[in-house]
């Protein structure tokens, strides 16, 4: 069995950081996709370091890992309390590998519609931001209009300005008395045509097969094709729930808590690095 | 026109047990099914759970079938490589009139034949299932209570029923039938077929299958039940628990295969099929809380079930199974609801041999009633919930499966904490490749 000083779960901007601060120590930095970024590699909108889009952000983090053995297309199935790790890695089969130190940057998970247990029909069409983010950004999808966004939070109001830039009619409702969100965020909407309800959430969906309609507790009745859930974001620590608070140890960015800047997660990412590598 | 002995209508688990039991004998079956895949309809919202037989009346067909078929469960699923939890159950009461549903039950139950069976007191209740409520004053314990995924029973056997040379037609929605010399013309969205003889399984719509030929005297009435589904990996109960409460029914938390909990209602009415409904929800949580007080309540969906309630021409509620014979080789399983999961594989043989005898056919020597789970793990891990590779999502294509749904209900990809929003754009892609030949 191979033995790492460390292994990084996750090679998005916390872990890539975390593996950069960890100089002198073999490392391995396991991924489940087939390119280090994580979440950054399906953020098309720019102010990602200066002015950089997400993906083009994350290639400039990526660079300088000589050291580091990356590990792509692999997802750790286990880690157990004896400091092993079971990977499974694509084309290449399982593996286990022992490790000293642990670092967790798994990242954070959308909250899904059926948490929310929303009333009424189950159709299709009900999509989380993130997951539509992604299939329009990497995929080239374009989503059926009209469109209603549960959730004016950063994510929330980055889908709203990209719905609308498609000219695709889109809501976006908010339960608050106001819209979420950092302020430059919020600016995005500036100028372009999104419809704002604020003080109210959806409360029945309607839509045999293909979404209808939802109704908002306020009583009106939106009709739309398509329902993007941003209800916020849980993080995403599976893989350590059953360890009971080892000292070998440390979670950083999204899994440890959810960040609203990308400074702040490689700023996590490297002091969890620069943690290792002083014990 | 394609022709066969037999075709059965509806691939709910009732449909595809009655066409895996055709194949028992030796004629030529088909089954249609209006949707894309089968188990899509009542099958799909079902409580799980495979009853003991103590809650029909001594005598009925219901307690006859149920207590059989729950003492045959366990086989049943070894030959189709389900897996089936014989958990136990408890049924709890905290009052007087409770009290006294249970001894009903208790009696009845004796009366089945049930083995095992006991009334205990809360506090021995308690010591089985820590978490009870300490309002919990007495329960009926079943040893024999257990739980099956109910998609996946009613899958295997349909994989089962092909791999035996039964036909499937999915996308095929019945428009009429007309009898003629010899059998029967069913008019379908894809085509017309002729049989000989009908096992009309077709749920909600049973009735009105019927009276596309025959009179019927049976008449559905639906009625709903909500449910919510915990995540896996928190501490649940070890057996079913059963709420009877002093005014009726409460709610039923099902320790699933899977690992999930499930949790339904009484039931209500129902405005939209399949939809559900807020107070329902609102009022399974607090119940639950009532129930078991320490449970984590961690949802991560809700969906609502119906129920085919059988009445007759007067109105009045049937308590039984109906089972129709208008004419000799045209069957209908009609109001088929608890304890219908359980005794799915029973009227599935009952309504089989009935046409068989029909058609004046033989056993067929060559039936091979063994059918194997999905096992071909890779390394490629496409859903991160559940721990479910390519290559098991594959082999499910291969076994059938045309859409993301489809590939769920077969090895449980998007079941978990994300609800598919982090893997089905790459099932869907599967899928794609599939159709285009580039897999």
């Amino acid at each position: 069995m191979e033995h790492y000083d460390i292994l990084i779960v996750g090679g998005g901007a916390a872990g890539i950081s975390a593996a950069k601060a960890a100089k002198g120590k073999k490392v391995l930095l396991a991924e489940r996709e087939e390119k280090l970024g994580g979440i950054l590699l399906q953020c098309a909108h720019r102010g990602f370091g200066g002015d950089l889009s997400g993906m083009e952000y994350a290639a400039t983090l990526a660079d300088d890992l000589d050291n580091v053995e990356i590990s792509l297309n692999t997802t750790v199935l286990s880690v157990s309390e004896n400091k092993t790790a079971l990977l499974s890695q694509k084309d290449c089969g399982r593996r286990e590998i022992s490790f000293s130190r642990l670092i967790l940057a798994t990242g954070a998970m959308e909250i899904a519609a059926g948490a929310l247990h929303i009333a009424g029909d189950r159709p299709k069409g009900v999509y989380t931001a993130g997951m539509m983010q992604k299939l329009v950004n990497c995929n080239g999808f374009v989503p059926d209009g009209p469109v209603v966004i549960l959730g004016s939070g950063d994510i929330g109001l980055i889908m709203a300005e990209t719905v609308a830039k498609m000219d695709i009619p889109v809501t976006l409702v908010e339960k608050a008395a106001a819209l979420g969100g950092m302020a430059r965020n919020r600016r995005r909407l500036d100028g372009l045509d999104v419809g704002i309800r604020l003080g109210s959430t959806v409360s029945e969906i309607f839509g045999e097969k293909e979404l209808e309609a939802v109704l908002l507790s306020n009583g009106e009745k939106l009709l739309c094709k398509t329902l993007l859930v941003a209800v916020g974001l849980e993080c995403d620590r599976k893989l350590i729930k059953k360890l009971e608070n080892p000292e070998w140890l440390r979670l950083c960015g999204n899994c440890e808590r959810v960040h609203p800047m990308i400074e702040s997660v490689i700023n996590d990412g490297t002091q969890a690095g620069e943690w290792v590598c002083g014990i | 026109m394609k022709s066969y002995d037999a075709a059965v209508i509806g691939g709910g688990v009732l449909g595809c047990f009655a066409l895996r039991s055709l194949c028992r004998y030796r004629l030529s079956a088909v089954l249609i099914e209006a949707q894309a895949d089968v188990c899509m309809g009542i099958t799909r919202a079902n409580s799980a759970i495979v009853y003991a037989g103590y809650d029909n009346k001594p005598g009925s067909l219901k307690a006859r079938m149920c207590v059989r078929a729950n003492r045959r469960f366990h086989e049943l699923c070894s030959e189709l490589d389900v897996p089936f939890s014989r958990c136990g159950s408890l049924m709890t009461g905290c009052g007087e009139k409770a009290k006294a549903v249970l001894e009903k039950k208790y009696r009845d139950g004796i009366a089945n034949g049930l083995e095992g069976l006991a009334l205990i007191s809360g506090d021995k209740a308690r010591k089985m299932e820590p978490m009870l409520s300490r309002d919990v004053k007495m329960a009926l314990y079943a040893p024999m209570t257990g739980t099956v995924n109910p998609w996946r029973l009613g899958i295997a056997a349909c994989e089962n029923a092909v791999h035996n040379g039964a036909e499937l037609r999915l996308n095929t929605k019945l428009l009429t039938i007309e009898k003629t010399e010899g059998g029967y013309v069913l008019r379908t969205s894809t085509g017309d077929i002729f049989c000989k003889a009908v096992i009309n399984c077709a749920g909600l719509s049973a009735d009105m299958v019927q009276r596309m030929a025959f009179p019927c005297a049976v008449s559905i009435e639906t009625d709903a039940a909500d449910f919510i589904v915990m995540d896996k990996d928190i501490d649940n109960p070890a057996h079913i628990i059963f709420q009877e409460k002093e005014n009726g029914k409460g709610i039923t938390a099902v320790p699933c295969t899977e690992g999930n909990l499930l949790i339904d209602s009484a039931p209500r009415a129902m405005p939209r099929p399949f939809a559900t409904d807020a107070a329902g929800i609102d009022s399974i949580k607090k119940q639950l809380t009532a129930l078991l007080p320490e449970l984590e309540q961690d949802i991560i969906r809700a969906f609502a079930a119906v129920r085919p309630n059988p009445h007759s021409e007067d109105g009045r509620s049937i308590n039984d199974f109906c089972i129709e014979t208008p004419a000799p080789g045209f069957v209908s399983l009609i109001g088929i609801k608890t304890p219908g999961l359980t005794c799915a594989e029973e009227l599935g043989r009952y309504a089989a041999k009935i046409c068989a005898d029909y058609l004046n056919t033989e056993e067929n020597p060559h039936f091979d009633g063994r059918r194997k789970a999905i096992n071909c793990a890779d390394d490629d891990i496409v859903c991160l919930c559940q721990g479910i590779s390519r290559a098991e999502i594959i082999e499910s294509i291969r076994r059938g499966a045309r859409t993301v749904e489809a590939v769920k209900r077969r090895v449980g990809t998007g079941m978990g904490r994300c609800q598919g929003s982090r893997c089905e754009v790459r099932i869907a892609q599967i899928l794609e490749r599939y159709r285009n030949g580039t897999l």
